[in-house]
This record gives C-alpha cells, structure tokens and sequence, in this order.
C-alpha cells in the first residue's frame, strides 16, 4: 500500500501498489507500438494534404503527448515496480515529477515539496503584473527576465500615452546574479533595489552615491537621479512583498489541489486576477497605505479630486 | 459565443423575468470587484483561442452558456473561495453573483437545481492554457495601466512558495508500512507487501519512525 497518492482533496489517498504494477504492466505494453508508429506518423502528418491547418496542429501536438506521456509513465513504472530504495530527491512524486523539494532536505525528516511561483507586482498597492509557474525548483534569478518580457507585453498592449517603461526592478538576495543584472541593465532597468550582501539598501543615497550607481549601470544618459532615489525607495521590503502573498494565499492560491504544471498554473493566474479586482477596489476607494500613497505620489498616480475646488480661496 | 456542452437552462424558464439590477446596489463589494474587470476584451480572448484550439465542427446543436459567466464564475470562485458545486448554487440563488456574472435578467423554475453544472465549469477550466491565462493577465494590467491606477516603472520581484506536502516516502518503506500496518481498506496491497518481505532494504527502526510522521 502506498499513502499520498491522488488529489489531497478527497482525503488520505491509499493506492494499492498490486494494482498500480499491473495497471502500468499493461499501459506499457499497450503503449509499446508508439515508439514505432510515433516517428511514422509524422512525416505522414505532414503529406496529409486534405486536412486544415488547425486539425493537423490538432493530430500532432496529440502525437506529441502520446509519446510523451508513454516516456513519462516508463521509468515512473521502473520506479514504482522494482522494489528498489530511490535515490535522496531523485523523485518527490511518481505521478507529478515537474515540482521538487523547496527545501534541502536532512536525513531524519521529510522535506517539504511543491512550486515557487514567481510574481512581478507594483511595491506601492501590490498589483501582479505577471506570475510564472516553472518546471521544478528553478534558482529565483532565472524568473527575472520571462517575468519581464511578460511585464513588456502587458505594456505592449497599453493604448494611452505616455508610453511605460520599466525603471528599477527590486528583489531578494535570492535573484542577486551578475548575469541577470547585465541583462537588466542593457534593457536599460536599475538594479538598485536588488541587494548584494545581507546589509539593507540605503533609502537615500547622497548624490556621489547616485552618480555611482548610474555609473555601474551605464544608464547615466537614460535614467535620471530622480528614478534612482524611487528605485532606492522601492527596494525589497519583505512586509511590502508578503502582502500580495497573503492575499493570493488567502484566495487559494497555497493549495496545489490539481497535478502537473497546468493544474498548477489555472488556479495561480485566476486568483492573480482575483487578486487584481480587489486591488483595484482598494486603489479606487483609496484604502491605501500612507507608504503607498506617498509612492504614487511621486510617480504622478495620485487622482485629481474633481470635487475639490483648488483656486485661491481669498 | 461558442458552445461548452449544457443548456443555459434560465432562457428556457417560465414566469415574470426578474431585473438582477434591481436587488444589486452600486456599493455592493462584488459588484465593485467586478467592476474592476475589462470583460469585453477577456471574454473576447477566451472566445478566440477556444476557437483557434477547439473549432466547432457543426454549427448545430443547443445554445451555449456564455463564456462570460463561466469566466466571472471561475474568477469569483477564487474571490469568494467556494468550490465550483458551491459558486454554481450561489448562481442559482444569489443576485449579486448573477450581476457579477453579467446577467441583465433572471428567469428560472423552481424544479431546476443550477443555472450552470459544476461539471461544465471543470471543463471550461480544462480548456485553460498558459498563453491564455498570460494573455488574460496581460489584458487586465494593460486595462489598469490604461486607466492611470497602476504604473509598472518600479516593479518588486519575489517568489511564492506553494507548499504541496512533505514526502519522504520509498516503495521500501511503504512496503515495510504496509506489513506492519495492514490497511483494512485494502486487503490485496497487505498480501502483496506481506508476499515481498525481502524487497525492503530500509531498517526497520527508520521506517518506523517515518510511519510515525
């Protein structure tokens, strides 16, 4: 008998391991021809003439899932069947191999298992403007740059002027990597707000310290003392980040209810949009922190009260 | 709108048509959420790449439940953290989801038990990929850039751990479990364990402590 198997939703999963042997014994066996008839098909695929383009897309991404799903279910099957004791971390899940332990692991205690999702959200309200699922248990830093060219879309699609632009990005010491800050600083984005040693960042960098920072990042021409000094403002917070975890934490997002990458990345972008409206609410309601509201402040987000009457009273 | 399977049930019902606008005031919270949401254009999204992906073979057969409810649906059932029976009862039932689902008018029988059946929002939800969810999010931070509420000029990075479970399970081990605790659910996986003593290399003191946990 074998515990945890199946959707934790519907209670503690008991799986006979008699019953997974000769289900998999017979799926292999009844799979086998793919690895033949797999490769064959293409080519035919292709000549097929009379099919629509759709259809035929269709017919090969279902080829494609066929072979890799008889791939995927031969050395789960080995795994599961031969009795051996598994390698540390080798395998986490038989049946959902793409997430992997958060953390390391001892030898007398089990280690925790599941998805770090990235998010990109705005410090001053908390609004998500992408999130990423990734296969595995990837290092932070190799978000950044996916995140961003998401972030780039959303702004692609933006119709009123002034064009945005992304000024500073801000993170852990986690995503603190030489490669990903050249990276940033040739899209022309300020690294300031990404720490180098445990020491906090200085909120408020003299000018020398400023000319300094721009020197590193060759941005003197594109970038102005004034973004550096809200770039500085920005930096990693963990109250400011916890607060959009908590809320995606509180609409579900914590719970990894369904199996795979796709089960995982439907209910991570509904609650970011769930998210979003009540973000939204707050923003139009101004149920803001004073932080935040200084924040908008600076990047002119602040709304004209129409009803006020702002001319010299006397 | 294109068809997911089921008959939108309340086109079909009898009686005096109640105005859903009528019971939902402006200050309402969700309606206020679902405010928030550019439905035009996600709902145009959804419809194109269900369309590109699943293409409708005959234009016959029954009239569809509109992508736009089963969208808010799936959306409020993350706002409202209810499982997809409870959202679909609260459909049934409560004007201010109705309203947020953008329904104009509400007719139904009382025999009838769901305006939509949780199966048909499972399948809808199974129709989700990638591109489409980041194409989604997209449209609504470009909605909200549009409107001048959010700027993406300093943006924070970080990770979201989403923890699963913690697992240090071996087929030795569970094996090794299952002798010494036979399951009364499954009499087959103790013969089987008990049939295969010799496969565990795990000490029996190790494995017993991580029955434990």
């Amino acid at each position: 008998m074998m515990r945890r198997f199946g959707r934790p939703c519907r209670g503690q999963g008991h799986v006979c391991v008699k019953l997974v042997r000769h289900t998999e014994v017979l799926l292999l066996e009844w799979g086998q021809p793919i690895n033949t008839l797999g490769p064959q098909g293409q080519p035919l695929l292709a000549l097929a003439s009379d099919l629509s383009h759709t259809k035929r897309e269709r017919l090969a991404s279902e080829r494609n899932a066929a072979m890799g799903a008889h791939t995927h279910i031969r050395p789960q099957s080995t795994r599961l069947t031969q009795g051996k004791k598994l390698s540390h971390c080798t395998i986490v899940n038989a049946y959902d191999p793409t997430i992997a332990p958060i953390l390391k692991g001892k030898s007398n205690g089990p280690a925790q298992f599941g998805r770090k999702p990235g998010l990109v959200s705005e410090p001053a309200t908390g609004f998500i403007f992408a999130n990423r699922v990734p296969e595995g248990n990837p290092c932070d830093a190799s978000d950044g740059l996916p995140l961003l060219d998401k972030v780039q879309g959303a702004i692609e699609r933006v119709r009123t002027a002034p064009r945005r632009q992304i000024h500073s990005v801000a993170g852990a010491l986690g995503i603190n990597d030489a490669a990903l800050r050249q990276a940033l600083h040739q899209r022309g984005v300020l690294t300031v707000g990404i720490p180098k040693t445990v020491e906090p960042i200085q909120p408020h960098p003299s000018p020398e310290e400023v000319h300094d920072l721009l020197t590193e990042a060759g941005l003197h021409r594109k970038r102005t003392p004034h973004q550096v000094h809200l770039a500085c403002a920005c930096g990693s917070s963990r109250p400011v980040v916890e607060s959009p975890i908590a809320s995606l934490l509180s609409r579900g997002a914590g719970q990894g209810r369904y199996k795979g990458p796709l089960g995982a990345m439907r209910p991570q972008g509904m609650t970011v949009m769930a998210h979003h409206g009540a973000t939204l609410v707050r923003i139009r309601q101004r149920h803001l922190s004073k932080r935040a509201q200084k924040i908008r402040r600076l990047l002119g987000l602040r709304r004209r009260n129409i009803n006020q009457i702002n001319n010299q009273k006397n | 709108m294109r068809l997911v399977r089921y008959l939108p049930h309340w086109l079909g019902g009898i009686g005096p048509r109640l105005h859903v606008a009528d019971f939902v005031p402006e200050t309402l919270p969700i309606r206020q959420w679902a405010d928030t949401f550019p439905w035009a254009p996600l709902v145009a999204a959804v419809e194109s790449s269900f369309a590109r992906r699943f293409p409708r073979r005959s234009p016959r057969g029954r009239r569809p439940i509109p992508l736009r409810v089963l969208f808010a649906l799936e959306l409020l059932k993350h706002e409202l953290g209810c499982s997809d029976e409870q959202i679909c009862d609260r459909l049934r039932t409560d004007f201010a989801v109705m309203s947020a689902c953008g329904m104009q008018e509400s007719q139904a029988e009382t025999s009838q038990a769901h305006f939509v059946l949780p199966t048909t929002l499972a399948e809808f939800r199974g129709r989700l990929d990638e591109e489409l969810m980041d194409e989604l999010i997209a449209i609504h931070a470009a909605a909200a850039m549009d409107e001048g509420l959010v700027s993406p000029a300093h943006l924070v990075s970080d990770t979201l751990p989403v923890e699963q479970g913690s697992q240090r399970v071996t087929d030795a081990t569970t094996l090794y479990k299952a002798q010494k605790t036979p399951s009364s659910s499954s009499h087959t996986s103790h013969s089987n364990a008990t049939a295969e003593p010799q496969r565990s290399r795990v000490k029996p003191r190790a494995a017993n402590r991580t029955c434990k946990r």
